[in-house]
């Protein structure tokens, strides 16, 4: 769930800026090094980032009621890498931003540090673990996403949790009240992409095999073929 | 038409002609003033500003307005609740003051929002991301999120109907049908955009392109008087709320 604008106070905004500065301006490193090397890379990187942003309007059925929207970065960090996705994460949530209220300009910092840094590395360091034990590329896509969506969520609550402790049980206490109430919508969210992910690469491999090819998530078939 | 509501107003906006640059000084100055100053009266009067001038010089239908408040508007009322109840020893109950906390929390949160409206509902996103450059962003980045901006809605309109296919031949009837779609869904508005962007890149390519999409920014000169009229109302808002204390 994206921080609405006004909600953070003006020390905790700043300081989750501060605190996601550095993983977008690499990312925006990353991004000028590989345009300036392919210059196509910037349609590639503008397509993926508007892909980010329309795959937020799917809208998947819940179990329990609520309508979700997929966050899109675990897929995303899984097909372009996490430097990337910082920075795509972050204009996706810039547009969010201005063209639906979704979040706001001063929670751009916190909610960047929750979907674009937290979110993609969590895919991708676990999705690459799930790979490296042997699992296929449809389970470590499943596990990836499910636990991109959980850590933004956990993110999300611990920058709710710091900025308004509880009465009585302080920082902890906050964190249990607002784990425990967003779970009704984030925990059958990170499933249901979770499922959405699997589907999207089972017809991505079919369909467009070269593609993930290039982006090295599958081995090219004539290695595959060689190694079987 | 465009399918995003603020976008299609920011485009019809009467205040589309001024220079961004003015817009992002009176709504960003807007937003500071609802996230540092105390929220009874600053919130309020941030909030009244904004709404005033969205709906008033700007000709922003309000409608619009009110329907994209209203998701912000359930994330505020969820979180408030939830930072101004207390678990004693696992029984809920109000933390002191909890009304007024509450109020304050959506006070402060509405009038940011409404400030960020303000500037969303009156500036369309290709007028704003040149002035990213001046921010010292990179261009290389200011090029992707240009194009982002643009083929974002091809793609919307594409999900759309390859939505509506889906409705046509029962795709969304059931809950497993549904997951099924939704992924051969995002599965063919991803494959498009890569086929879009190879496309353009050709084309692109064709035309020489070699130093970045470079387009020539419209002129739109600032304004001394909006400008002068943002420092006063800037400066009336704090007085207020510091006579008010």
């Amino acid at each position: 769930m994206h921080i609405a604008e006004g909600f953070l106070p003006a020390a905790h905004a700043a300081g989750w800026a501060l605190a996601a500065a550095p993983f977008v301006v690499h990312g925006a490193r990353a991004v000028t090094r590989e345009v300036r090397e392919r210059p196509e890379a910037t349609l590639l990187l503008g397509a993926a980032g508007a892909f980010t942003f329309v795959l937020s309007a799917i809208k998947l059925p819940s179990i329990t009621g609520s309508s979700s929207h997929p966050t899109g970065t675990g897929a995303g960090a899984i097909l372009f890498r996490p430097p990337v996705m910082a920075l795509l994460g972050t204009v996706v949530l810039l547009f969010q931003a201005l063209l639906l209220a979704h979040g706001g300009l001063t929670t751009l910092g916190a909610n960047a540090f929750a979907f674009a840094v937290v979110g993609p590395w969590a895919a991708y360091g676990s999705y690459r673990l799930v790979r490296r034990l042997g699992g296929g590329l449809l389970p470590g896509v499943f596990v990836g996403t499910v636990l991109a969506d959980l850590a933004t969520y956990v993110t999300t609550s611990v920058q709710l949790a710091l900025a308004f402790p509880d009465a009585t049980g302080g920082i902890a206490g906050a964190l249990v009240k607002f784990l425990g109430v967003f779970a009704f919508t984030q925990v059958p969210l990170a499933i249901g992409e979770g499922l959405l992910a699997v589907l999207l690469f089972r017809v991505l491999t079919v369909n467009a095999r070269p593609e993930l090819e290039r982006l090295g998530v599958l081995r090219p078939a004539a290695d595959q073929e060689a190694a079987a | 038409m465009t399918g995003l509501a603020v976008d299609d107003a920011a485009w019809r906006s009467a205040w589309r002609v001024r220079s961004p640059a003015d817009k992002l000084a009176l709504c960003v100055g807007l937003v500071l003033c609802a996230l540092v100053l105390p929220p009874w009266p600053g919130a309020v009067l941030v909030g009244a500003v904004a709404v005033g001038l969205a709906l008033g010089p700007a000709r922003v239908p309000a409608g619009t307005f009110l329907r994209a408040i209203r998701w912000p508007m359930a994330f505020l009322a969820v979180g408030a609740l939830t930072a101004v109840v207390t678990l004693d020893g696992g029984i809920p109950g109000w933390a002191p003051d909890a009304a007024a906390r509450a109020g304050e929390l959506v006070g402060r949160a509405l009038a940011g929002t409404s400030a960020v409206l303000l500037l969303a509902t009156t500036t369309p996103m290709s007028d704003l991301l040149p002035e990213l450059r001046r921010l010292r962003v990179p261009d290389a980045v200011v090029e992707i999120a240009s194009v982002t901006y643009r083929m974002l809605f091809l793609l919307l309109a594409a999900l759309g109907s390859v939505r509506e296919a889906q409705t046509a031949r029962m795709g969304w009837s059931t809950a497993g049908r549904s997951y099924r779609s939704a992924g051969m869904l995002a599965a063919a508005v991803l494959t498009r955009s890569w086929d879009r962007a190879h496309r353009m890149h050709e084309g692109l390519a064709g035309r020489g392109m070699e130093t970045g999409l470079r387009v020539l920014p419209e002129a739109r000169p600032s304004s001394p008087a909006f400008l002068a009229s943002t420092a006063v109302l800037l400066a009336a808002v704090v007085a207020v709320t510091g006579a008010v204390r």
